[in-house]
């Protein structure tokens, strides 16, 4: 340190300079013996100069070592006889900061214990900081009086640090702290402020891991009167923690504590006001209506002239418009006033939002606006703009020449890697999903590898251009750009170009004879690969090695499944030849698999952590299985799951077994996981599985189940039933669940489970196979098209009145929720004030066959909606099947 | 001010001397283990003692050292009916005295707790930590009871006569 630690001292350093200063500067170092030998001679006000120093030190990323922290330490300890408060307190942080090891610090035990029964408010509250801090288990018991005590001292500063040092002395001290409850509870009561705030955070600590005291806790404090704004904070973040592992009650009944946020909204703190309304845009499946009233105050926020409420509410919002785009139009004249916000982050965040609520018509206006800053900001928040554009452009596809445009242009502009890939994504993205921007979308990006200083991103390119280029009309243009790449890149980018040129030969026999001269001049390449490919690829061309179709293998075998299969053949004899027709065949690429509503998600490529992810606030809840489903053995010769739906539960509120459910539909099964969780600590449950009753389910087999051990005492395992079902057929039916186990019962006196259990089961609520289990959101670039291609012969059309509605937008949402399907063209977005509209939905059926639905919704006078609803499918069944959904629901 | 070292085993009376040696209404009765140290001050005629309590239990006595330097005087409390550990309290004080950072300072030994039936007199007690080898620096030795006080003062009144020619 010795150094910087000079320099970092000088502006500290008070006019009177000691000698031993003097001698310090002469060393050029802070010797921490000079330090100590200050503190015995020296006044009250050099003690307190010399800590200060040193804690700045710290405070400046400067270390000790352990000989210097030693001394430093002592010589600190070496001051308890001088009763000064304000040295006091520099000497209680010094200790916390610079504890020179366990067996040391333990020296100031008993100095700290005087101080913790002084009659200053300052040493007690600092002593039981400090005293927290090094204290271990026996000691612990040793003082608990004192601290149960400090708890409920008459002075908060004393009472809040004893309700810290719990927090912290909670992880390794539990059981001593859960004895300190009356006290907490105590002081929950407390009239300040911050008391008030702690307390509630331990109260809930202290029941952290047992979720229906949490709910208990949670019910009495939102009825009791919690003054603190910032433990009603503390309180609408539990509250929504509750709600969210609640599950939702059946159709149409309100949420439980959605009241207590509602009312959270019109307190009189801002912070409460803001926490209350984030709780709610973030509660699982918020419905429009519940949604408004948040909406309405992050509205008035937004105005506000506090940057940091401007700032929470456009990215709570902003997160808001990914799922209920409507919902947060109506403050779209706010959010278009904080384009020019002085803070860029803010300005940022709403130009986001208004990409994804705006409209067709006011694409341009809002890309010219970002256009005008998009130089000011940084990386972070460029990528979010892009993916924000890449949104708007799948929503709008007839806007896509003037966002493509816009994307090429930032992709000249400077920046780094993860910005320029993020734009080179979405124009892959686009080209893929657009076929109109196909063309101009592969200009931009011929121009761009042509100054890339990327190598990941120019043999990116070169490939799709290898894939697409020869398509196109024209595909000779694209030859000089993949070329010059041969002349003038690095090794690994040759290779890519090598490969995308013979591509164009094996698939334009016009242009063979050409490709075959310019492949010929990189087989002098100095590089082994770029060689090796030129000379494999001219075989092919002349028609050896597998001919022209040989350039590009069509290996249309799911890839992971090729991997596996291949390690199983090198760990076997190989005599045999490998055969690739084993292999399972490859699912068609899922379009936009990512995000759960099928939009690209954001949060995969948008890199550091200043912004919110903006991609769909709920998980797919097939991604979020997958990895469970595949770790388990019996379920790998199932294939790859389709689709896996939302948890729903099978049991009461508040029994002694909770049990949820969540089907996973595969091509020829159903597996049903069931998350069992066993409440009651006198008992063991082994040996779980669910049997169901496929009575009323005749086109169901029962195949296998796989039980689980044991029922985990409040945490959650899995066991698993699988019925098989014809290869992608859209069977349903209700079934009937008993849940069945071995009880032993845990003797109270010893605490062991008894050696011998019973057998006993437990009925489930039935649940039901319904078609939309079989369907789920897909992406689609161009309804219109899609919707011709398919046979009109399996167009089937009805009418359904939807009854009274409060508005338009409402009939849409609840239909789409039950559909679950994409809503295509932004068309889920209702027009204010509307009294008819079209919603178009796409989605793929279990065998990844397409159905498309478009929804003509109208309201009249008395608010009543009707539908019609016309569907196309791959067959009449499918778009029967889809009309099924709407009848049941 | 003068800085002074109290030093000695576990439960040999330390802390209830220096309590003693606090004015009547400041004293408490009540003593427990120390756990490090404490300090306290107290005042003997025109002298003020800064007296720095160390624990004596094993965990800590390796920390002593750390106050060796700013000590003034050393006072070495014995418990004179602890026979059993007699060579222990003079493994801890030879080491003590050997020790760099100790100046040559005077070093009044209390044989407390002379009450105890079984206590040794303080001669036995000088021979048996071998205190007659001690050359280099003012030493004596004083029997004392750390309930009543008895004896305190005559070590203490020798300590600040020491410390008043130096
Ligand atoms: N009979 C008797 N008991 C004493 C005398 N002095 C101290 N004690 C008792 O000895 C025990 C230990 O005394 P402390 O003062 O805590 O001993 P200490 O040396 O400070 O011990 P540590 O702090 O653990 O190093 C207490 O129970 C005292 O009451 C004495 O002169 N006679
Ligand atoms: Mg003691």
């Amino acid at each position: 340190m010795a150094a910087t630690a000079q320099d970092s001292q000088a502006p500290l350093r008070g006019p009177e300079k000691k000698d031993e200063d003097r001698e310090d500067e002469s060393a050029n170092r802070c010797d921490s013996r000079t330090v100590s030998r200050q503190y015995e001679q020296h006044s009250v006000w050099s003690c307190l100069q010399v800590i200060t120093k040193l804690l700045y030190l710290l405070n400046q990323g400067e270390s000790f070592t352990k000989k210097e922290a030693a001394e430093v330490f002592f010589g600190v300890t070496k001051l308890f006889q001088k009763q000064d408060i304000n040295l006091r307190r520099m000497m209680y942080l010094c200790i916390k900061d610079i504890c020179p090891g366990a067996d040391e610090v333990i020296i100031v035990t008993s100095s700290l214990m005087k101080d913790m029964n002084s009659k200053t408010d300052l040493y007690r509250s600092n002593s039981v900081r400090v005293l927290s801090k090094i204290i271990d288990g026996q000691l612990l018991a040793q003082i608990e009086r004192y601290l149960k005590q400090a708890i409920v001292d008459k002075s908060p500063v004393v009472a809040s640090a004893a309700l810290v040092s719990a927090l912290h002395l909670l992880g390794n001290n539990a059981e001593i702290v859960k004895r300190w409850i009356n006290e907490v509870q105590e002081a929950a009561q407390n009239k300040n402020n911050m008391v008030q705030f702690h307390a509630v955070a331990l109260l809930h600590a202290l029941r952290a891991s047992d979720r229906l005291a949490i709910s208990k806790l949670v019910t009495s404090l939102t009825k009791a009167n919690v003054k603190s704004p910032l433990a009603q904070c503390l309180l609408v973040r539990y509250v929504a923690q509750v709600i969210q592992d609640s599950q939702p009650g059946p159709n149409g009944e309100q949420r439980p504590f959605y009241d207590f946020l509602e009312s959270c909204l019109r307190h009189k703190a801002e912070v409460v006001i803001f926490e209350a309304a984030r709780a709610i845009c973030n509660l699982r499946d918020v419905t429009a209506r519940e949604l408004t009233p948040a909406i309405t105050v992050l509205q008035l926020f937004l105005s506000s002239s506090k940057p940091v409420l401007r700032f929470a509410a456009v990215r709570t919002l902003n997160k808001v418009a990914m799922t209920h785009p409507l919902a947060v139009t109506h403050c779209n004249i706010d959010m278009e006033s904080l384009i020019s916000d002085q803070n860029r982050s803010i300005a940022t965040l709403a130009i986001t939002t208004l990409l994804k609520t705006g409209n067709e018509s006011s694409v341009e206006k809002l890309l010219k606006q970002i256009g005008s800053f998009m130089s000011d900001i940084a990386d972070d928040f460029k990528i979010v703009v892009v993916e924000a554009i890449r949104s708007l452009c799948l929503k709008f596809p007839t806007k896509q020449r003037a966002l493509m445009n816009f994307l090429s242009g930032v992709l000249r502009e400077e920046g780094g890697f993860e910005y320029k890939k993020a734009i080179v994504q979405s124009i892959l993205v686009l080209i893929q999903e657009i076929p109109d921007a196909k063309e101009t979308g592969l200009g931009h990006l011929c121009e761009f590898i042509e100054d890339c200083e990327f190598t990941y991103l120019s043999t990116q390119v070169l490939h799709l251009l290898g894939q697409e280029g020869p398509k196109t009309k024209e595909p000779s243009k694209y030859i000089r750009y993949i070329y010059n790449r041969i002349i003038l890149e690095n090794a690994t980018v040759r290779a890519a170009a090598v490969s995308a040129l013979a591509n164009f030969g094996a698939v334009c026999e016009a242009l063979r004879p050409r490709i075959i001269v310019l492949l010929r001049r990189a087989l002098s390449d100095n590089d082994d690969e770029v060689r090796d490919r030129a000379t494999l690829h001219l075989q092919q061309l002349e028609g050896k090695a597998g001919g022209p179709e040989a350039v590009q293998p069509r290996v249309d075998v799911n890839l992971t499944a090729l991997e596996k299969a291949l390690s199983d053949y090198l760990a076997g004899p190989t005599d045999k030849p490998f055969d690739i027709s084993v292999v399972p065949k490859a699912p068609p690429p899922l379009r936009g698999a990512a995000g759960g509503l099928g939009l690209p998600s954001a949060s995969t490529t948008s890199g550091g952590g200043a912004l919110p992810a903006t991609s769909a606030a709920r998980k797919d809840p097939t991604a979020e299985y997958a990895e469970l489903l595949r770790s388990i053995p019996q379920l790998a010769p199932l294939g790859e799951v389709f689709k896996s739906c939302e948890p729903f539960r099978l049991t009461e509120e508040d029994t002694e077994y909770a049990v949820f459910c969540i089907k996973h539909v595969y091509e020829g099964h159903i597996v049903f996981q069931f998350n069992c969780t066993n409440t009651i600590a006198e008992q063991v449950l082994e040996d779980v599985s669910v049997a169901m009753d496929l009575a009323d389910a005749g086109d169901f087999e029962e195949a296998f189940t796989i039980p689980l051990e044991t029922m985990p005492l409040n945490g959650v395992g899995q066991c698993f039933t699988v019925v098989t079902r014809q290869p992608g057929a859209i069977a349903t039916g209700k079934i009937v669940n008993i849940l069945k186990f071995k009880v032993k019962e845990i003797d109270p006196g010893t605490g062991e489970a008894e050696e011998e259990g019973y057998d006993d089961e437990y009925v489930l609520e039935d649940l039901e196979v319904t078609p939309a289990d079989y369907v789920k959101p897909t992406l689609l670039g161009n309804f219109r098209k899609a919707w011709e291609e398919l046979d009109p012969s399996t167009e089937k059309e009805d009418e359904y009145g939807l009854g009274q509605r409060e508005a338009l937008q409402d009939a849409v949402e609840a239909v789409i929720g039950i559909l679950g399907m994409q809503p295509c063209e932004g068309s889920e977005a209702v027009p204010p004030n509307a009294r008819s509209h079209t919603v178009l939905l796409a989605g793929i059926f279990v065998g990844y066959q397409q159905v498309l639905v478009r929804m003509s919704f109208g309201i009249d006078a008395g608010n009543n909606v009707a539908m019609k609803l016309v569907v196309r499918a791959e067959s009449l069944e499918l778009s029967e099947a889809i009309h099924q959904i709407i009848q049941d629901a | 001010m003068v800085n002074v070292l109290v030093v000695g085993l576990d439960n040999s009376g330390k802390t209830t001397i220096i309590e003693r040696l606090k004015p009547r209404p400041k004293q408490s009765m009540e003593v427990a283990p120390t756990v490090g140290f404490n300090v306290e001050e107290v005042q003997k005629g025109a002298l003020t003692f800064t007296v720095f309590d160390m624990s004596g239990a094993g965990r800590y006595r390796t920390l002593w050292e750390q106050y060796y330097r700013e000590a003034d005087a050393v006072i070495f409390v014995v418990d004179s009916g602890d026979k059993l550990r007699m060579v222990v309290a003079r493994d801890e004080m030879e080491h003590m005295l050997a020790h760099p950072n100790l100046r040559k300072v005077p070093v009044v030994f209390f044989a407390n707790k002379k009450d105890l039936p079984i206590s040794l007199p303080p001669a036995e007690i000088a021979q048996a930590l071998g205190l007659n080898d001690i050359q280099d620096r003012p030493w004596n030795i004083f029997p004392s009871n750390g309930l009543t006080g008895e004896g305190l003062d005559r070590g203490m009144d020798w300590l600040a006569e020491r410390l008043g020619k130096a």
